[in-house]
């Protein structure tokens, strides 16, 4: 197992400011998996995933020690944020489609990469939404605003629209939390169909959906990472106490 | 209890009567200046007015008789000319030009085509002084003579206002292509690319208290930098340039207060996919800033619209229409400075305010087809209603 690692996380610190968000995380995180992240709000989690495909670059303040890499390659080091933005997707807590069509959003990605021909757009975007259980319900308003359907279909529309530009890694940042209960278990399914050929990472609140869908759950508290084992074993049989209160949920 | 109940009630019913007569003072007050405008303005709005020069143009202009045409239509047709006459006030008036008219092609004194137009008044046949005709056939007997070429003095009478519809159109279209990008360009570096902290709030202090700075003192700077330092002289560009420094400070304020709108989900959505920062504002920042860039567009023009001061000494006053953008011959009078104009120097308040009805409907014409442009961009990118 260990030699499908995609991401390898060693001794990651990160800092806003003084603030010391992230201590000293080491995680492997395998390929064509769902690795769930939870704990309490402010625990790190999301600001962990941020920092896999640089999404923290962007905020003011923020130091980063340790070093993280994909594939035996070091993000910070032997990538560039743009290009290691298209092999990390991410999928975003409100789903924030663009202020334009639904095509032209799934077509946003494989644009800005330089792709301009109209048939193989055509062809992407049917299969990103296809990909993304969602082709029925658009392919006769392709030409309508992304921002006319429901929160649950814009959230899959978010995830074509990442899956468009071929990704290897999905992060998904409480995909669900937005959504009504129809709406989430679509996308879980979705996330388990998706695993077959991408790696997934997702920040939950939801322990439910950790355990009905992950691999490998990690659980982080204070910026530490407490417990990272498969997803059977931190919920029927944590082996730190703090897991077993938060998941039994005596705190959180 | 009781007590207290209607002495809010008082109270409540007191407010609102204010807030009515306030409503009702303002409408009233804008229907009062509006009626007045249209009563003494819209008698003096017809066909001449709207596209006449304004000055009475003469010109000494050489024609070709048509020998042949011996047709005698009417008492007031003159053949070899292919042309009716009359005579209103004492002036031989030019009725009506026939398609074949050899007055068509007519030539000035530079060799110029010069087309001979209806409402024309001739003035001389070759050495005969036609000011003091009495009767047509007067002017008839004189162009019909032997030769075979006339040279004729004709006035065009001016009266209109078309020189200044076009100096202002003008103006507006110079001073948005060369003041938008700068201050969109501005408004996306401080709202994009600029580091908060205090030289931010400096520039961005600096800029609000330009947007107050009365235009008179733009103008100044204008008539001293552009007609004067860079030798313009009064000119359209001149005019354009210094409009366009006043309105940097509006368009940028206006521009950056819509960027800080545009959810910062956007951004993140178009970084998570890859995109460059110049990519992601291109593409999505600014489409959705869109409906705010026109109002700094429409706020603009209402400006340019409405400015004399920063003008009269940067575009000068004349009444005519700019032979070039700037130098000798670009001077141009917009609506808005004539208005001033005939106020301060010929008291003609009814010219006043035909021109100020013209600028009335010039202004509200401008908004719609701005609010379409943007109307049709929205449907465009899906976000329209």
């Amino acid at each position: 197992m260990n030699n499908n690692s995609k991401f390898s996380v060693e001794d990651l610190d990160l800092f806003y400011g003084d603030f010391q968000a992230l201590k000293k995380i080491n995680m492997e995180i395998q390929e064509k998996e769902i690795t769930a992240l939870i704990g309490p709000s402010g625990c790190g989690k999301s600001t962990f995933l941020k920092t896999l495909n640089r999404m923290n670059d962007l905020v003011e303040g923020v130091t980063i020690k340790g070093k993280i890499s994909l594939d035996g390659k070091d993000i910070f080091k032997e990538m560039d944020a743009i290009s290691l933005r298209t092999r990390v997707g991410m999928v975003f807590q409100q789903p924030n489609p663009f202020p334009m069509s639904i095509y032209d959003n799934v077509a946003y990605g494989p644009r800005i990469h330089g792709i301009t021909k109209k048939s193989v757009l055509d062809e992407i975007v049917e299969r990103s939404l296809r990909q993304a259980a969602i082709w029925d319900e658009v392919k006769d308003k392709l030409k309508k605003s992304a921002l006319a359907i429901s929160g649950g279909q814009q959230q899959r529309l978010c995830i074509a629209r990442t899956l468009a530009i071929e990704p290897e890694v999905i992060l998904m940042d409480e995909p669900t939390s937005a959504l009504d209960p129809i709406s989430t278990l679509k996308i879980e399914d979705l996330a388990v169909e998706l695993k077959k050929d991408y790696t997934i990472i997702m920040v939950t609140h939801n322990m439910q959906q950790a355990a009905r869908i992950s691999d490998k759950t990690a659980f982080f508290l204070v910026g530490e990472v407490v417990e990272f084992d498969s997803t059977e074993n931190i919920f029927n049989n944590p082996k730190d106490i703090r897991t077993e209160e938060y998941i039994t949920g005596r705190f959180g | 209890m009781t007590s207290n109940r209607s002495s809010r009630k008082i109270k409540d019913n007191i407010a609102k009567i204010l807030i009515y007569i306030a409503t009702s003072i303002t409408i009233l007050t804008l229907l009062v200046i509006l009626g007045f405008v249209f009563y003494r303005g819209l008698p003096g709005i017809n066909r001449e007015f709207l596209t006449r020069m304004w000055d009475d143009k003469t010109t000494i202009v050489t024609v070709e008789k048509d020998i042949n045409n011996l047709e005698n239509k009417s008492l007031n047709y003159v053949p070899s000319l292919g042309i009716y006459i009359d005579l209103q006030d004492g002036n031989v008036v030019i009725t009506g030009v026939e398609k074949k008219s050899p007055a068509l092609n007519a030539l000035n004194k530079k060799g110029e085509i010069y087309r001979i137009k209806k409402s024309d008044i001739i003035e001389r046949v070759k050495k005969i002084d036609l000011r003091e005709a009495t009767s047509l056939d007067e002017a008839i007997t004189a162009i019909e003579g032997e030769d075979t070429s006339l040279d004729l003095k004709i006035r065009r009478p001016g009266g209109g206002i078309l020189p200044m519809v076009i100096s202002t159109l003008l103006i507006i279209v110079i001073t948005l292509v060369v003041a938008l990008p700068i201050g969109v360009g501005a408004a996306i570096y401080l709202n994009e690319y600029a580091r908060p902290g205090k030289v931010l709030r400096v520039i961005r202090f600096a800029i609000q208290n330009l947007a107050g700075i009365p235009s008179i003192i733009y103008g100044l700077f204008g008539m001293l930098f552009f007609v004067q330092f860079l030798k313009m002289q009064y000119s359209v560009l001149a005019g354009s340039l210094t409009l366009s420094i006043m309105l940097l400070p509006t368009i940028i304020s206006t521009t950056e207060e819509t960027l800080k709108e545009v959810p910062n989900s956007y951004r993140q959505g178009s970084y998570g996919l890859g995109a460059t920062k110049i990519q992601t504002i291109t593409r999505v920042i600014l489409p959705s800033a869109l409906p705010g860039i026109l109002v700094a567009i429409i706020l603009s023009i209402g400006r340019i619209v409405g400015e004399s001061a920063a003008l009269i000494w940067t575009a000068g006053t004349v009444a005519q229409v700019p032979r070039a953008l700037f130098g000798s011959g670009a001077a141009a009078a917009t609506l808005t400075t004539k208005m001033f104009w005939e106020i301060q120097e010929a008291s003609n308040i009814d010219t006043a305010t035909s021109i100020a009805v013209v600028l009335i409907v010039l202004v509200v014409l401008l908004n719609l087809f701005s609010k379409l442009i943007t109307n049709k961009f929205l449907k465009r990118t899906g976000t329209g209603k």
